[in-house]
């Protein structure tokens, strides 16, 4: 049984290493899968396939777009500041003019925090006849959109989802955030040089890939730079009693806990983690994190922790000051609570811009001009998806947990796309 | 051949007590739920599936109950007393009690002189209906927690199982100077750094000097405690199973010390013959029912606020109220020592499969020790053996 494995893997690995080919030949160690693929070296011409339906034409006077988030459910504090960022693109889209004259309208899907409601949900507004869809933020409900929108023909902008191999669903889609394979090995090297950790345990979410796949990155890279992952404990979403993970921790005596699941959960394990006596161990994440619910979950347990993010409401970018003021005019004076607010934002901009560059109004000519989107200037940084397959180098941002008081999310230290090798 | 040291290579024994004393504080709150599905079994001879929704609403009682009491944002309100506790107690066990005598006068009596599948049925529906008509109005998205704020006992109390080595202590001690020392040249450094995110190569090494003292002192720590076996019992989980442990001398009291007790046995043993003697069998049912349910609010009451930041939905009794059905069958349905000893295993199986290594199939062990029991005894641990038509 083993052996067979261990067979069928190294084949594969065989396969997929000739179908790179030698690819700057920089990633060394690791085993060249097309996931360990970082932002700068692109998958293999054919890993991802065109769509070879037709997709939706714009009929009429009105330019149809689609947006998926979860108005519902665990994450409905994503789902409406992402819908919220995609409607404030949409409204001054339209008061600037639209396209010669037509005006776009933003039709709203909800996907209920379930990977099921989001393909229903695209599906729906696929056969309502949007030209293109955006969203979603977590990457397993993405992947669902993707799915059916490749077999339409229709373009999907994700907004949060950053599970590296999203884009390998095919040319269609395309996303205006950081990836995994970045996120992760960003906090590795946060944790290692900045906060000075060497044995770190790892606690993964088995019901996420996002999870899963974070979880591996950040220890790839932890144990390159010379740190020891010295144990990783699984729990489901959901669960509410941790102390068996926990204890198994304790056991091992780290200097630090990657909990690279989502908030709803992480706040209780921080509870957990302090009461089993673990007072001083440092805990980090990745944007998972992002929630103000964060605070009230994971109490006083959670402050002095880090995570990763994309963008912080607190740089001096002037495109930043602009988007928050444009927003706070829109919101009865009350900034985002996430930062899907500008990804949202972003992601949709980024799809009405390339349809003012697309040859026709159409699925497939907006497809192109995604994929030719190049230093397109989003809140969150410029994004270019030209020569990238559809994963835009971007920076991404370390911020301390602070109460509320000192507005939740305090920035620490930024990372350029460059920085991780 | 060689399969049994292939497998215990990984184990942990210096864990080993504390997962124990975790598996038993973990199966205390399935053996609370328990003890509802078992009574309403014994006298009713009904599974009420609801049950675990009754749990679910004992949850949004404690939530709600939490928030008149100011706990509503984070860093608004100082610690609670343990009066604010109990009165939460109280209030989610005679919500819950009440919620279960209304589910059994309109949802199950009806149905009682049809045939048992019926009952079945709507148990299964009123579970359905709270799951998914809660949505409409509970808060339930985002799902919000209890405040930690409700619970003052944070801290935790550490036991050795044996006394510590004074060897291991000393060795301890020893590495402490380096620490201080350390520590004071890296935080003298650190005047002078603009950033502590940022160091100079000084400041990285005089930092990375400094940890490392202190993680040779934590390891050394570590090894005393290990080889003194210590276990840590987070306070709020020790009071959680005290009161639970309260409670069943209580029910024990009540069902074997009362009349309304032995009208309860007596329904039990024979419902017919019972009522024939006189005994209000309603009266009896709506009693069981309310007896149940409220130790499922207080489960529930203590899960939510003691296992901070919880969050709680609809779904909230599902897969408790999943595990305690299993502990109760697994005891021997309508067996209330039954329903404790089904619990507590519950609870030890799950965590000693993650001691094991195994922590990706822990709630898949639970239905492996039910079908092994069933199998073997089919009328669980403490059950009758006698076959039972479904």
């Amino acid at each position: 049984m083993n052996i067979q494995f261990s067979w069928k893997h190294g084949l594969i690995a065989l396969a997929v290493a000739a179908a790179i080919g030698c690819n700057g030949g920089d990633s060394s160690a690791t085993t060249p899968t097309v996931e360990n693929k970082g932002t700068e070296a692109a998958p293999a011409a054919g890993a991802r396939k065109a769509p070879t339906a037709e997709g939706n034409k714009v009929d009429g006077d009105v330019i149809k777009i689609g947006i998926v988030g979860s108005l519902t459910g665990d994450q409905k504090p994503w789902g409406e500041d992402s819908i919220e960022g995609g409607k404030m693109a949409v409204e001054e889209f339209n008061a600037a003019g639209g396209i010669n004259g037509k005006k776009v309208e933003l039709i709203t899907g909800d996907s209920n925090s379930k990977a099921e409601g989001a393909k229903t949900a695209a599906e729906k507004l696929i056969s309502d006849g949007v030209v293109g869809i955006v969203g979603e933020v977590a990457s397993g409900h993405t992947i669902q959109i993707a799915k059916s929108a490749f077999d339409k023909g229709v373009p999907v902008v994700a907004i949060g989802a950053t599970k590296t191999d999203l884009t390998n669903e095919g040319t269609h889609v395309s996303r205006v955030c950081y990836i995994d394979d970045f996120q992760g090995p960003v906090m590795a090297k946060f944790a290692y040089e900045e906060l000075g950790l060497r044995k770190v345990a790892l606690m993964t979410d088995n019901k996420q890939p996002y999870s899963q796949y974070l979880s591996k990155t950040f220890g790839d890279k932890f144990k390159a730079l010379g740190g020891s992952i010295v144990k990783e404990a699984f729990y489901e979403s959901g669960q509410t009693q941790f102390s068996g993970q926990i204890t198994e921790l304790k056991a091992e005596n780290p200097d630090g806990l990657f909990l690279s699941g989502y908030f709803t959960e992480v706040g209780p394990i921080a509870q957990q983690v302090r009461q089993a006596g673990l007072k001083d161990v440092k805990l980090m994440g990745g944007d998972g994190w992002d929630s103000p619910q964060l605070l009230t979950s994971g109490g006083d347990a959670i402050l002095g922790s880090y995570f990763c993010n994309h963008y912080n409401n607190k740089e001096d970018r002037p495109i930043v000051k602009s988007f928050l003021e444009a927003y706070k005019k829109s919101h009865g004076g009350k900034e985002p609570g996430t930062t899907m607010a500008a990804l949202g934002y972003d992601a949709t901009k980024l799809m009405l811009d390339a349809l003012k560059r697309a040859k026709s109004l159409d699925s497939k000519s907006l497809i192109e001009a995604i994929n030719e989107t190049e230093k397109f200037a989003g809140v969150s940084g410029d994004i270019t998806l030209k020569g990238f397959n559809g994963n835009p180098p971007k920076r991404a941002l370390v911020v301390e947990v602070r109460p509320q008081s000192e507005g939740f999310q305090v920035f620490r230290k930024a990372y350029e796309a460059d920085e991780i090798k | 051949m060689t399969v049994f040291p292939h497998l215990l290579a990984g184990l942990e024994l210096s864990t080993l007590p504390q997962q124990l004393v975790n598996g038993i504080l973990l199966g205390a709150i399935y053996a609370l739920i328990a003890l509802g599905y078992t009574m309403v079994y014994g006298v009713l001879k009904l599974i009420n599936f609801a049950h675990g929704e009754v749990f679910m609403l004992g949850a949004y009682t404690a939530l709600f109950t939490s928030w008149s009491f100011g706990f509503t944002e984070v860093g608004n309100k100082q610690d609670s007393s343990p009066g604010i506790l109990i009165l939460m107690l109280i209030v989610s066990m005679t919500v819950c009690g009440v919620v279960g005598v209304l589910i059994e006068r309109f949802a199950y009596r009806p149905m009682r002189s049809q045939p048992r599948i019926a009952s079945l049925i709507t148990a299964i529906g009123i579970s359905l209906l709270l799951q998914y008509g809660g949505q409409l109005f509970l808060p339930s998205s985002p799902p919000p927690s209890i405040s930690d704020k409700v619970n003052p006992f944070k801290g935790n109390i550490e036991i050795p199982l044996k006394p510590a080595d004074s060897a291991l202590l000393a060795q301890a001690e020893q590495l402490k100077a380096k620490v201080t020392s350390t520590k004071a040249a890296y935080d003298e450094q650190l005047k002078s750094e603009k950033d502590s995110f940022n160091l100079s190569p000084v400041g990285k090494e005089l930092r990375t000097a400094s940890q490392d003292a202190e993680r040779d002192y934590r390891n050394a720590i570590d090894k005393a405690n290990k080889d003194a076996l210590v276990i840590t019992l987070p306070q709020g989980q020790v009071i959680m199973l005290v009161t639970t442990v309260i409670l069943m001398v209580i029910l024990t009291w009540l069902v074997m010390r009362t009349t309304a007790g032995r009208a309860m046995r007596a329904a039990s043993l024979d419902f017919d013959a019972a009522s024939l003697m006189g005994i209000n069998v309603n009266t009896v049912i709506a009693f069981t029912f309310f007896i149940g349910s409220a130790l499922a609010g207080a489960g529930a009451m203590m899960n939510a606020s003691f296992l901070g930041g919880t969050k709680i939905d609809t779904f909230f009794g599902m897969l408790p109220g999943v595990k305690a059905f299993v502990a109760a069958v697994l005891g021997g349905i309508g067996n209330i020592p039954g329903a404790v000893l089904g619990g507590i295993l519950m609870g030890l199986a799950e965590t000693m499969v993650i001691w094991a290594g195994y922590g990706n199939y822990k709630d898949a062990i639970a239905f492996i020790v039910l079908i092994v029991v069933l199998l073997v005894k089919p009328g669980g641990l403490l059950g009758s053996n006698k076959v039972e038509k479904v």
